[in-house]
């Protein structure tokens, strides 16, 4: 990318997504609790569109890039370079299709139709951030250990990445510039859990494989298998709750419940919770308020039973 | 050299005790593959992926399997058959015939791109595969999967009102399945979902503003490049099912 490098005091603009629009109600209420609590403010797109994830691509590369890339330019008419994102499938689009848009060919052919259909067109100069990245960047550890009134302690937490936060770095560029997560090994959660007074489980094998989520209709065995594993070696760890920083992870686990109790038994069950619930909790918040009552594997109860109010 | 990849090889010969020379070699050299000399190879496959935006890259592979050996699918899945390296080794040689024995297989990439991440060659993998399952099933190889399926219930979804109507693409997909509609419990977690304002359908669907004005050429867009990639088809090959 040739621009210039974000400003560390830009206000960044936030890409919502539709799912977290959606279903993903809990992850957005509890995304601007933590940020309203550490002081980050982001500038909502207000007219964005659908990214396309990873579905549209099959059919149409121009259209796969052409969705992403209207989001982006709304972000740059609003002044901004970093677009925050909190959901992986967005972040993969969205930077996918920065990526295309490098090549001045495929630039032209694109913002040609953007302005036929009287979209605004992009520069290619947007930086793409996951909001996990977003929280450890600007307030880091520290700043979230200063915000902590009611610790996590004696939480076993599984710190669940999925697959496309920073994968593949050639789109995120993350591990390629300097304070961005490592793609192989991220650690960005398992840090900022740590400043909220969890018990990180740091080698959780499941941390970066797939949930399935993307087949969780069409290969219905794929999407049970994947998520009961995310589920299986968190327990096999000690987890007394898995956190998760993808809509559709979280979406495509508890939509698995039943079926990996039928499959595998009600042992492997757990709590799942979006991570910015449970540092909700930890800056003092009600689990009313993180809204944990909305997530079908019920943390509420858990967090209840450990006396959070 | 020790076969690795056994399951891939057809005609392999093992005896239960060999004897070279007089020197017993049971246990490690009693493994043959029977000759085999393929001259029905067709390049047809690797031109028509190597032409289209997601299967460029396919020829910068030298076969080095990084992708199959990290691959979801392959390795955590456990299906052995999935094997990314070895669908483009044979997009590669031309050799249709084997490829047509995961015509039910390759479909079946989860999308999750650490192949990409992985290759040392920059080869979008994940994006090749999808192009072999793609001429696959234009060239009436391969039955259309559920995912392609699913691909264009979503993409017809979201290009109506430029936001995803979830509970709508379920039902749409679903029905289109065959699968019965959501009874009992599928119900009441629906109903949870709408009255804790987490689904937008029907008449509560969200839609963009000024996406009408956009919504067109981007269904022009989509029409050219499906109509393009069926152009493309080797001549001899008449694509299946309709234009
Ligand atoms: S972990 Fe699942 S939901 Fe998250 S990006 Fe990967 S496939 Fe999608
Ligand atoms: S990792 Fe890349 S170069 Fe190696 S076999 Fe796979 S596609 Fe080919
Ligand atoms: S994207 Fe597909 S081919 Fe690549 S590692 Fe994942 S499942 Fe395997």
């Amino acid at each position: 990318m040739s621009g210039t490098a974000a400003s560390p005091k830009e206000t960044p603009a936030y890409y919502p997504g539709c799912s977290m629009d959606g279903l993903g109600k809990a992850y957005e209420v509890s995304c601007q609790l933590v940020l309203e609590t550490l002081g980050l403010p982001l500038d909502r797109i207000e007219e964005y569109n659908c990214c396309g994830a990873t579905e549209v691509k099959n059919l149409s590369h121009d259209v796969s890039v052409a969705l992403p890339s209207r989001n982006l330019a709304l972000a740059r008419d609003m002044g901004r370079q970093t677009v925050v994102a909190a959901c992986n499938g967005c972040v993969y689009s969205l930077a996918r299709a920065n990526d295309a848009m490098e090549d001045p060919a495929t630039s032209a052919r694109i913002n040609a139709r953007l302005s036929e259909g009287g979209a605004p067109t992009y520069d290619g100069q947007a930086e793409i951030r996951h909001v996990l990245e977003y929280i450890r960047q600007r307030a880091g550890p520290r700043g979230v250990r200063a915000a902590v009134t009611a610790p996590l302690k004696g939480v076993r937490v599984a710190p669940y990445y999925g697959c496309l936060y920073s994968r593949p770095k050639r789109y995120t560029k993350v591990g390629l510039e300097p304070g961005r997560d490592n793609p192989e090994n991220p650690y960005f959660l398992d840090e900022l859990l740590e400043a909220c007074g969890a018990e990180v489980i740091h080698d959780y094998p499941a941390k970066t494989i797939c949930c399935g989520g993307g087949h969780a209709l069409s290969d219905l065995d794929v999407s049970v298998a994947f998520s009961a594993s995310v589920l299986n070696e968190a327990k096999r760890a000690g987890a007394d709750v898995v956190a998760t920083i993808c809509p559709l992870g979280q979406i495509n686990i508890e939509n698995n419940l039943d079926r990996i109790r039928q499959a595998y038994g009600p042992e492997v069950l757990l709590p799942v919770a979006y991570f910015t619930q449970l540092m909700a909790l930890a800056f003092g918040r009600s689990v009313r308020e993180a809204r944990l009552k909305l997530n079908f594997s019920r943390p509420d109860l858990f967090f209840r039973a450990r006396g959070f109010a | 050299m020790p076969i690795v990849e056994k399951s891939l090889v057809e005609g392999l010969e093992r005896s239960e005790s060999l004897q070279v020379e007089g020197i017993d070699v049971s246990g490690d050299w009693n493994t043959f593959i029977a000759s085999r000399v393929h001259t029905d190879l067709d390049l047809s496959i690797v031109d028509w992926v190597r032409g289209q935006p997601q299967g460029a890259t396919i020829d910068r592979c030298w076969q080095c399997g990084t992708c199959t050996a990290g691959c979801c699918m392959h390795t955590d899945y456990g299906l052995e058959e999935f094997n990314p390296r070895y669908f483009i080794y044979l997009a590669q040689l031309g050799y249709d015939k084997e490829l047509a024995r995961y015509a039910q297989t390759v479909w079946r990439c989860v999308s999750c791109n650490k192949c990409v991440e992985r290759c040392p060659k920059g080869v979008k993998v994940e994006e090749v595969v999808h192009s072999i399952g793609t001429y696959l099933e234009l060239t009436g190889t391969a039955p259309k999967s559920p995912a392609d399926r699913f691909d264009e219930a979503y993409t017809r979804n979201l290009l109506a009102r430029g936001i995803l109507d979830e509970a709508g693409l379920f039902q749409t997909f679903e029905a289109g399945e065959g699968r019965t509609l959501p009874t009992g419990e599928k119900l009441r977690m629906g109903l949870r979902l709408l009255l804790t304002g987490r689904l937008h359908t029907g008449p509560l669907a969200k839609r963009t503003r000024g996406w009408g004005r956009l919504r067109p050429v981007l269904e022009r867009m989509l029409s050219e490049d499906l109509a393009r990639r069926r152009q493309d088809l080797p001549a001899r090959l008449p694509p299946k099912g309709g234009p």
